[in-house]
């Protein structure tokens, strides 16, 4: 019927609201609530214009003034990782989070909610801490730095870089660990050693040992991960592969890093050096 | 508890490999060879050796695959070190594994998931499962089966029939025994296929998305033909009359010379 109409046409209510429960959370072991705002939204909106609404007008849907909700973000076009939150149940980043998707009706309810794997802050902002103790765990790095110029680095095979380069776009924002239900809650960092080192570390500690200055570190990935806490803890739910924003293969990931670990472990068993 | 944590710990990645390794072999290829020699009761039917009756013919083969195990030297060896204690171990490691995961199918119903999920219900039936068999059918447990009937395995069809129904006839209790082992069955099955699909991730095996798929579409396959048996063994061991079932065992003992004779020749 809409016969050489272009479907950007189609007719977007100009104003309407919505409802926003919000899991409220005044500080570090403070208990949390829900609070509801009713949001007057524009089309195009995401969750992060919606949040800046309502610290705006920080009064909720029974009329009651609250404090404004605290979150994090930082770059408002999910590569930074900063917004990643609990949306209507599902880990995700708020700023890719359209409105128009999520409640596209008059008076439909989002949930947001912080996420569980992480020690809240405030409201809907953790501490992400673990997750990057955990790329140290792997030495997720290249080493170079040194007292003298070490030259120009080897060339890389178009082939390799290509494994390489969406490996490299993790930006560290720990969906995969929400995720995971083999990445649990660790309040006491003394425990983050022994305790699941989680998805990204492990696609990381790949990424590094892929490349070839990298890869000087990689007896050193290669024993971090056969240990406590490494790649044999992943449970295969393979949920961070589904949840991953940026489509990374966290599970390919996973069983290349369990040959290298055989292999490794194989190695270390007849006391052949790597 | 601290040494043996420091003992887990220090032998880690040992510990986990050959908690995998024994749930493929030797455990995994036990349960292959278990449940096809279980369901001899069903395809034992087809076979064209003696027996007049199709019940016969099950019977007797089921008979002459419980004589061969049995004429085993150093079964008892073989059970302990082959399939107690790996089972044992791989029962062990596997709960203090399975405890470190919050299951969280309710926020991500990926099929997956499922199976992480399922794979940990699965182990933990599974286990109390395996040990009821075991008491019951090996050591003599009578206590736990209803009607207190012994599994011998000179009568191994028709004694395997009166536990599964609770007597000659059938209880109530008896039948609750043959749900039970149709379902823990089906979990054991489900547990092995699924265990056998990620054992090829840990191991390294199978790394891209694709080999994973197909590996799991092969190991869905050895699933689904090792639940036709499992079914077929339980189903097909509630269903034969224990009665008649005594009589064909009794005339098959009678025929048979020595234990090197396994089948009597069939007749001209």
């Amino acid at each position: 019927m809409n016969n050489g109409t272009p479907t950007a046409s189609k007719p977007r209510s100009a104003a309407r609201s919505i409802t926003v429960r919000i899991k409220r959370c005044d500080g570090p072991g403070k208990p949390a609530r829900f609070e509801s705002f009713k949001v007057p939204v524009e089309p195009g909106a995401n969750i992060i214009s919606v949040l800046q609404w309502i610290a705006a007008h920080p009064t909720t849907d029974g009329g009651q003034r609250t404090t404004p909700p605290v979150w994090d973000s930082g770059c408002l076009e999910e590569v930074c990782g900063a917004c990643t939150m609990v949306i209507n149940g599902k880990v995700r980043q708020s700023c890719s989070a359209l409105i128009d998707d999520l409640a596209p009706a008059e008076g439909d309810t989002i949930t947001l909610e912080p996420m569980t794997k992480f020690p809240v802050m405030r409201d809907l902002m953790v501490d992400r801490s673990r997750l990057f103790h955990n790329l140290r765990r792997v030495k997720a790095w290249v080493p170079i730095d040194g007292t003298y110029n070490q030259g120009s680095g080897p060339r890389e095979s178009p082939e390799k870089q290509e494994v390489r380069y969406t490996l490299s776009t993790c930006m560290s924002c720990g969906c995969c660990l929400e995720a995971c239900p083999q990445f649990t809650p660790e309040p006491d960092p003394a425990a983050w050693n022994t305790s699941f080192i989680g998805a990204h570390a492990i696609s990381q500690a790949r990424l590094f040992n892929l490349h070839d200055t990298g890869k000087e570190l990689a007896t050193q990935r290669l024993d971090a991960l056969s240990g406590p806490g490494g790649v044999s803890d992943c449970g295969n739910a393979q949920n961070c592969v589904k949840v991953c924003p940026k489509k990374i293969p966290l599970t390919e990931s996973i069983a290349a890093m369990g040959r290298a670990v055989t292999l490794h472990g194989v190695k270390r068993f007849f006391g052949v050096k790597d | 508890m601290t040494t043996n944590e420091s003992f887990m710990q220090r032998n880690y990645f040992l510990l986990r490999r050959l908690h995998s390794l024994t749930g493929v072999m030797p455990i995994g290829v036990f349960l292959l060879f278990h449940l096809t020699t279980n369901a001899s009761i069903v395809w034992g039917m087809l076979d064209s050796r003696e027996g007049a009756t199709a019940l016969e013919r099950g019977v007797r083969t089921f008979q002459a695959e419980v004589d061969f195990i049995h004429s085993t030297p150093f079964l008892l060896l073989v059970e302990v070190f082959g399939l107690w204690l790996p089972i044992a171990f791989h029962s062990l490691l596997g709960v203090y594994y399975a405890r470190t995961g919050r299951p969280n199918t309710g926020a991500y119903p990926y099929q997956a998931n499922w199976r992480y999920t399922l794979q940990r219900t699965s182990g933990y039936i599974g286990i109390l499962f395996i040990f009821y068999h075991v008491a019951t059918l090996r050591w003599g447990w009578t206590w736990m089966v209803p009607g207190g009937v012994e599994w011998k395995h000179n009568f191994a069809a028709s004694t395997m029939a009166q536990i599964l129904r609770g007597g000659d006839e059938w209880t109530a209790a008896g039948a609750a025994v043959s749900a039970a082992y149709f379902v823990c069955v089906s979990m054991l099955v489900f547990h092995f296929a699924n265990g056998l699909w990620t054992s090829a991730i840990t191991w390294g095996l199978t790394i891209s998305a694709r080999a994973q798929k197909q590996w799991g579409y092969v190991c869905a396959g050895v699933g689904a033909a090792l639940m036709l048996a499992g079914w077929a063994s339980v189903l097909g061991f509630a269903t034969i009359d224990p009665v008649k079932a005594r009589e064909i065992e009794l005339r098959h003992a009678a025929g048979k010379g020595g234990a090197a004779e396994v089948l009597p020749a069939p007749k001209p």
